[in-house]
């Protein structure tokens, strides 16, 4: 089944088509460089340059694909988590396409796409990696963090979550803080942390270590950033600088791996499927792989770099699968963002 | 630079320099000769008070009377966009004063400036650059083009800080009977004024749920927007679970990268809406008006904006359709957080 899959469920507006686990084409119509302009995800650029753009990019993907819109089975869109604004674009094009060109819709969660993002192949088919269930899902990223319990395809059990802040959103607020950068900030923190070999020279708080629940929290994180920098003069931070983001930098992913430490340990599962933004960090990984080695398990990463951020081909890998066990939209024209949807 | 404006204003000159809330222009408090100098400039009418920038408390009490329970108080407020009007010790030159013999105090939340009357080691006027009854200014451009060349002569050193943000001049606040009394209103507007002291997160959350419960119990019938200020790690997020929490909605979390959630409000009947907002990723408060939040201005709806000030006076606009409650939320200590609401 070739599906055409739309995701604008944040700041970017990304075509694909993918046909089962194989990604024909995948553009990804990168607002970045509009928003380097105005500091962050900022909505109504956000919706306009959605709808200026999903046209232009619903052809290139086709015509990457050389596909037409005939030959395309199934069209599948991101109906949550995400930017209300955005998420609407998306599923009004989708609708668009599904009416006009009298294909089935699929709806799936953005998570879901992270999720199965290991798990997506190029046009030819590679890498085979196999699935092997149950698994565990660490997601991280700007918005989320999460970990989950993949029992089997689309068969989810959320087993802890951030409560405030998600960890990516932590690394980008500790980079305004220290570095006086926006949006992105966690790339800048893992660069300067690594020309210090990432010594946690300040040692700052994990939050919630002593409690049992497989939740995170990193808003005091950030709190104790806040005080450590105040008590500093300017002088003294910026010649402690890079200390500063490596010490909280490895502050937010030892917090992120004592939960998932937990969460192995709890279910006695240790492989593990990473996929989200936060993922991308070389220095996380190297990290993972310690802790998954000492569990004898398995990690899956998204094997090619573009799967790390929003991107519509995992949607479609994932409608892939919702399209084999034949879930399928019922009302077309009833189906509507849910900006806080979870997987379940 | 700090060296040039103490020498200045020690020969008791007038500086302009940028201050928590506008264009200020300061001179030696201490210094009769220079406090005419500047109400020559100002072409202030006579018996008009100019208030007083202090360094602390400490160096409050040296010129006005603080007693023990105003004390407690002030010390909740400020540092803080207010000034304080108390009774003076008559120990700085009269024009300062009220025809009534009050003072008014400031202490900004404003390192620069606590710093520099601290290393001066006397008070500074603190009265706004723009002559007497003409808008402030934010920026030196503003001030440039207001006052004429021959006027400008008249000030002996000018401090750009480039553009302030539109604060609005301090709120200000008499203290002189001990009951408080606005008697004009900056940003933190003053129609009710309410104080509070959180020593923990669950503190602040229950008192945001009295404060959301009190509102709905007033039933004013139209749709409640706060409007939260304060810092990175003040408790913006844990006020906002608060307000959840008293909506039965509890899987609140940072909007920060989406700019906005929503959430069915399922105590109400009828499909009501609370929608957590932050605008910590806006830089132009421009956008802030493409947002289509006013869509979600209806009746039972409840909306919670964190980093409220990144909007600036468009909030301000929506008056007269929603209820607008103030919340500034304060590092009192590592421990402790003061909440002011203004409504």
């Amino acid at each position: 089944m070739i599906i055409l899959s739309i995701d604008t469920s944040c700041d970017e507006t990304s075509v694909a088509v993918t046909e089962g686990r194989r990604v024909l084409s995948n553009v990804i119509y990168s607002q970045v460089v509009i928003h380097k302009q105005w500091g962050g995800v900022v909505p109504s650029l956000a919706k306009r340059a959605h709808q200026e753009r999903i046209d232009f990019v619903i052809e290139e993907a086709l015509a990457k694909a050389k596909m037409k819109i005939e030959e395309i089975d199934a069209i599948a869109v991101t109906q949550g988590p995400g930017l209300a604004v955005a998420l609407e674009v998306g599923i009004l094009k989708a609708k668009e396409l599904a009416n006009q060109n009298g294909k089935k819709l699929i709806a799936v969660n953005h998570m879901e796409g992270h999720l199965y993002s290991p798990f997506v192949q190029n046009s030819k088919g590679n890498p085979k990696t196999e699935f092997q269930f149950p698994m565990l899902g660490f997601l991280v990223s700007g918005a989320h963090t999460e970990i989950v319990l993949w029992k089997n395809h689309l068969a989810y059990e959320v087993l802890g979550e951030t409560l405030d802040d998600a960890a990516g959103e932590a690394l980008d607020k500790g980079a305004r803080l220290l570095l006086n950068i926006g949006y992105p900030g966690g790339g800048a923190i893992e660069r300067l942390s690594a020309e210090v070999n990432n010594e946690d020279r300040y040692k700052f708080p994990r939050p919630m270590q002593k409690i049992d629940s497989l939740d995170y929290s990193f808003s005091g994180l950030k709190t104790a950033l806040l005080y450590a920098v105040q008590k500093m003069t300017e002088e003294e931070k910026l010649q402690n600088i890079k200390y500063l983001t490596s010490s909280y930098q490895e502050a937010v992913f030892d917090s992120l791996l004592l939960k998932l430490r937990k969460a192995i340990e709890k279910t006695g599962c240790a492989r593990v499927a990473c996929g989200g933004g936060v993922i991308a960090n070389q220095y996380l990984r190297k990290k993972l792989r310690a802790l998954i080695r000492k569990y004898e398990g398995v990690l899956y990463f998204p094997p090619y770099s573009y799967l790390t951020s929003d991107n519509a081909a995992m949607i479609g890998v994932v409608a892939g699968f919702k399209a084999e066990k034949n879930m399928f939209v019922e009302n077309i024209n009833d189906l509507d963002r849910i900006p806080r949807l979870r997987l379940s | 630079m700090n060296d040039k404006i103490i020498e200045t204003l020690n020969r008791g000159g007038l500086v302009v320099y940028p201050t928590d809330t506008v264009y200020g222009l300061l001179c030696d408090a201490s210094n009769g000769e220079a406090v005419k100098k500047l109400i020559n400039f100002k072409q202030r009418p006579a018996g008009k008070p100019i208030s007083i920038f202090v360094c602390d408390l400490e160096m409050a009490k040296q010129y006005v009377k603080i007693n023990v329970d105003t004390e407690k108080r002030l010390r909740t407020l400020l540092p803080g966009p207010y000034t304080i009007v108390l009774p003076s010790k008559h120990k700085l030159p009269a024009e300062l004063e009220s025809e009534k013999g009050t003072l008014g105090i400031r202490i900004p939340d404003n390192k620069e400036i606590i710093d520099l009357v601290n290393t001066f080691g006397k008070p500074l006027t603190a009265t706004s650059a723009n002559l007497a009854g003409r808008p402030p200014h934010y920026s030196i451009k503003s001030f440039n083009k207001q006052v004429a060349h021959g006027r400008k002569n008249l000030v002996d050193l000018i401090v750009d800080g480039g553009d302030l943000p539109h604060n609005k001049p301090s709120t200000v606040v008499d203290f002189t009977t001990g009951d408080l009394k606005v008697l004009r209103d900056g940003d933190q507007k003053v129609t009710s004024f309410t104080l509070h002291v959180s020593k923990s997160e669950v503190e602040t959350k229950k008192f945001a749920h009295k404060l959301l419960q009190e509102e709905l119990n007033r039933d004013s019938k139209k749709p409640i927007i706060f409007i939260l200020k304060g810092d990175l790690g003040a408790g913006k997020t844990i006020f906002t679970k608060g307000l959840g929490e008293a909506l039965g909605i509890s899987n609140i979390i940072s909007p920060t990268f989406v700019v906005y959630y929503e959430y069915p409000i399922l105590l109400f009947r009828n499909n009501r809406i609370f929608v957590h907002v932050d605008l910590y990723n806006l830089s132009d408060k421009e956008e802030f008006k493409h947002l289509g939040l006013e869509k979600y201005l209806v009746p039972g709806n409840i909306m919670c904006i964190e980093w409220g000030e990144k909007a600036g006076e468009i909030i301000e606009d929506l008056k007269d359709k929603a209820t607008l409650i103030y919340v500034y939320i304060r590092h009192k200590s590592e421990t402790e957080r003061t909440i002011s609401v203004n409504f």
